[in-house]
């Protein structure tokens, strides 16, 4: 049997169809870089697929030395597989890293990998190590660790593992699959999925996917600080400050680790806590800059730093949400209703000023950001359709409670969004939760809005939040022929097959009224002038090893 | 006077044991332990999966036994193993190895819990916070104190002069003007590039680090003037009161100078009530401090009592309601003996 790993030189062939497509321009160049590199291709070879020159380093690297400091909440740690905010993998990455990372452009770059090969259908996944890497301990890092660490992201017996989902292509009764991990030798390891997935390598870079200590596995980091990184904590306290620093006892594998020390300082959740920190001096770079704040930074003279996403605010009801006996919002009529009255447009400036994209429609795959992005006919608003829906469904005079968390751009995007429904003449009653609690029921409101994060993918999109089985499916949307049709997409396949099915999905999102959805968000950054590769990345990503001064 | 004390003491006791047993009952609402378990095991569990961390980690005992257990009276219970080694409770929070655990570690034992917000034990963070905050406090009292008074008999000496209407306005719109008003106002003004005079910092961060002018004056400013503008207008009152007495205008026409007739006959006497007062602001204090913190971002007690709320923190709550229990009925027993020492009128016990 050859595989694909046995002739490294060569791409992968699905790759050199996917340069095709680009040349007959059928994608666009960040898509098709998005795409050859998941499947083991480097930046480089991608770009030469292509036929263009990769792009130099516009920056020049980092002098080595000195202490960055940055806003950003200092949460707990726990396992890294139960990690629910981004924050916390900031906070570990300096000690615990990631087989590979997605790089601003959307590309991946291997990290503990050396590099990786998927077969022709992406039923196999042939992971080379990186030589020479050892963990903090001395010990050296093997195919073992790996072994270990994907067994264990297949595990969804453990409390708050969100890793099983984006691994789901190998993971049977809850546990890896018998004989789908494989120790080729001490730096390789294969993989044999169960069905097609040609996003298996962005869920390894995901945040929670960071590679412990094969005996480590469901530990927090907090408390033995064995990585591979090269950091050290030399303090950490929870909602205050937490400290890294070079550890003088490991020799780490990578160029990079320029600063001596980074600080992580907790300003609490208000905007202007930050600004007055930033203002006093006190931090050198923020961990995200919201709303009005994106100017006031930029004013102060800070360098800001913005990326398109597909983060966004789902707007959605639960289909199976039951209040007083009746199900509102069962009758697919009535959720078509809602999405008609909305303008998308108005969400986008009420809610975030205009600082992203509106949306071509109401399904959860951005354009200009997903590699998978098919067109559909875009949304319209129009109100006599959605007041003849709502009154053939009989809900005219029904009241929808619609609930929010207590925080700038949701509240505001979902007041934008229940001022519409006012406006088109139904009956609609906001509530307001707080953060502390909002989250304790979050899949089950009959009527909310939620934030969700970028994923690299709209196939991952739709599997995370509306596949019948998924844990986050907070729109009780459970449809068969929607899961078919996403097990058909989620196999990689020729692009214009692939782009068909996902337009299908779409439509059925659409058709269903599964959500509104309005915008897609684009994200800031600000950091003082002279701080390098502290560019926003996409999911918040902050790793320490690259950031540096000029 | 010795009865007085231990009933006093008594008392304060019996307040503590009621308030931590309302904190308790409040923070073990379903939906807060609900709230806890996602805070700590992720915030998108399952139902099942929360069900099984509270009994893993003992939170499914009933609620008065698990007061008990808090007190101390009541061993902690929690999951255990086939073995009937225990796998989770309260005694094992907060310490990596369960073999050496104890059977009880309550109030009574000296064991105040396991913050599950700060992770690590609740006696060090109440301490390291207590300590923060008293030095927040304590240059607000330098501040508040002699200004307060100071101003309070300046107003009080003349009754209707420029001088008094001129001081009464200043401190009647310092009192009015709560702590979330005034100190925006003051971090706009004088710490913001806004206005760009930053003289000062508009976050007390770097405080932690040390004290500094730069970093500490807007907050101390903003929890002392709005204290001081009652002091000093209970104090103008009870000047104003002593400089109308008998034995003022007798002085007066003993041919005392003014100043001398101030100093040495109705400061003392008008000191009596401000000084009960004084005493009242500490609890007021302890609130006010709790938005300074907030908006300075200056981690001390009030810190505490917001992140502690905020994440359902029990053992962090309950130990800051007893130290809020404590620090009122101590300041309010010490005002009255002090009063009593001061004013020969009054007798306590």
């Amino acid at each position: 049997m050859t595989t694909p790993s046995d002739r490294p030189d060569r791409p992968h062939p699905a790759a050199e169809l996917y340069a095709r497509e680009y040349r007959a321009g059928l994608m666009d160049r960040r898509e098709f870089l998005g795409r050859a590199t998941a499947l083991g291709l480097s930046a480089g070879a991608a770009y030469g697929l292509i036929g263009r020159p990769a792009p130099a380093r516009a920056q020049p690297a980092p002098r080595r030395g000195g202490t960055l400091r940055i806003q950003m909440d200092c949460r707990e740690l726990s396992d890294p597989r139960t990690y629910d905010w981004s924050e916390k993998a900031n906070e570990s990455r300096g000690i615990v890293e990631y087989l590979a990372e997605l790089k601003r452009d959307g590309t991946l770059r291997p990290m503990l990998l050396e590099s990786w090969q998927a077969n022709g259908d992406a039923t196999e996944y042939t992971l080379k190590l990186r030589p020479g890497v050892t963990w903090n301990t001395g010990e050296a890092f093997t195919a073992e660790d790996v072994a270990a660490n994907l067994a264990g992201w297949c595990d969804s017996s453990v409390e708050g593992n969100s890793m099983p989902s984006r691994m789901a292509a190998m993971v049977e009764n809850g546990q890896a699959a018998e004989g789908a991990i494989e120790i080729v030798d001490d730096l390789t390891v294969r993989l044999h999925l169960l069905r097609p997935d040609g996003t298996l390598m962005f869920g390894m870079t995901d945040y929670p996917a960071a590679v412990m200590h094969r005996d480590r596995i469901g530990t927090s980091v907090a408390d033995h600080g064995i990585g591979t990184g090269a950091y050290m904590f030399e303090e950490f306290s929870v909602g205050e400050r937490i400290v890294l620093v070079r550890n003088p006892e490991h020799s780490y594998w990578g160029d990079g680790a320029w600063l001596d020390r980074i600080e992580f300082l907790d300003y609490g959740t208000d905007p202007a806590a930050w600004l007055a920190g930033a203002d006093a001096g006190e931090f050198d770079m923020t961990y995200e800059t919201v709303s009005d704040f994106i100017d006031i930074f930029t004013a102060l003279g800070w360098v800001e730093s913005t990326v398109g996403t597909s983060s966004t605010v789902v707007i959605r009801a639960n289909q199976e949400a039951e209040i007083e006996g009746i199900r509102p919002y069962a009758d697919p009529r009535v959720r078509r209703a809602l999405a008609l009255a909305v303008d998308n447009a108005v969400p986008l400036e009420l809610g975030i000023s205009g600082r992203g994209r509106e949306s071509r429609n109401n399904f959860h795959v951005a354009p200009g950001v997903h590699p998978d992005y098919a067109e559909i006919a875009p949304h319209r608003q129009d109100i006599p359709e959605a007041l003849r829906l709502m009154r053939e469904a009989g809900m005219m005079e029904y009241e929808h409670e619609l609930i929010s968390i207590d925080d700038d751009y949701r509240k505001n995007t979902t007041d934008a969004v229940a001022a519409q429904l006012r406006d088109a003449g139904f009956k609609v009653r906001r509530t307001v939760l707080p953060g502390s609690t909002f989250w304790n029921d979050w899949t089950r409101y009959p009527f909310s809005s939620t934030n969700w994060s970028h994923r690299e993918t709209g196939i991952q999109m739709l599997n995370l939040a509306y596949r019948s089985t998924a844990a986050w499916n907070e729109t009780g949307f459970r449809n068969a022929d929607f899961d078919a049709l996403l097990d058909q997409a989620t196999a990689i396949a020729d692009d214009t097959a692939r782009r068909e099915v996902m337009a299908r999905l779409e439509q059925m999102m659409v058709d269903e009224g599964v959500a509104i959805i309005p915008y897609f968000r684009s994200l800031y950054r600000h950091a003082r002038e002279g701080v390098l590769n502290a560019g926003m990345h996409p999911k918040y990503e902050i790793n320490v090893h690259h950031l540096g001064w000029a | 006077m010795i009865g007085f004390i231990l009933g006093r003491l008594g008392a304060m006791v019996l307040s503590a044991l009621c308030m931590s047993f309302v904190v308790f009952m409040l923070t073990n609402l379903a939906p807060n332990l609900e709230k806890l378990a996602k805070t700590q095991a992720g915030a998108r569990i399952t139902d099942a999966e929360v069900a099984r961390w509270l009994e893993k980690n003992g939170y499914a005992e009933p609620m008065l036994r698990r007061y008990g257990e808090w007190l101390g009276v009541l061993p902690a219970a929690g999951a255990t193993d086939a073995a009937g080694k225990l796998l989770g409770g309260r005694c094992l929070r907060g310490r990596p190895d369960p073999a050496p655990a104890p059977r009880f570690c309550g109030v009574l034992q000296g064991d105040w819990g396991y913050s599950t917000k700060f992770r690590q034990p609740v006696a060090g963070v109440i301490a390291e916070r207590l300590k923060r905050t008293g030095v927040l406090m304590g240059w607000a009292f330098a501040v508040m104190v002699p200004l307060a008074l100071a101003i309070g008999v300046l107003a009080g000496m003349r009754e209707g002069s420029a001088l008094d209407r001129g001081l009464s306005t200043f401190s009647i719109a310092t009192t009015s003007t709560p702590e979330y008003v005034s100190g925006v106002i003051f971090v706009a003004l004088f710490a913001s590039s806004m206005v760009g005079l930053k003289w000062f910092t508009g976050s007390a961060k770097s405080a932690v680090d040390g004290v500094t002018f730069h970093n500490f004056t807007l907050p101390v400013v903003t929890v002392a003037l709005y204290g001081m503008g009652y002091i000093a207008r209970m104090t103008r009152a009870s000047m104003a009161e002593v400089m109308t007495a008998q034995y003022i205008r007798t002085a007066r026409l003993k041919g005392l100078s003014f100043r001398a007739v101030v100093l040495r006959h109705a400061l003392r006497n008008a000191l009596i009530a401000p000084f009960t007062v004084i005493m009242l602001q500490f609890p007021w204090l302890l609130t006010g401090v709790v938005i300074v913190e907030a908006l300075f971002v200056y981690p001390g007690f009030g810190d505490a009592l917001v992140q502690g709320a905020q994440n359902n923190d029990i053992d962090l709550l309950l130990a800051v309601s007893v130290v809020a229990v404590i620090v009122v009925l101590a300041t309010q027993l010490l005002s009255d003996i002090g009063y009593a020492a001061l004013n020969p009128r009054i007798r306590v016990a």
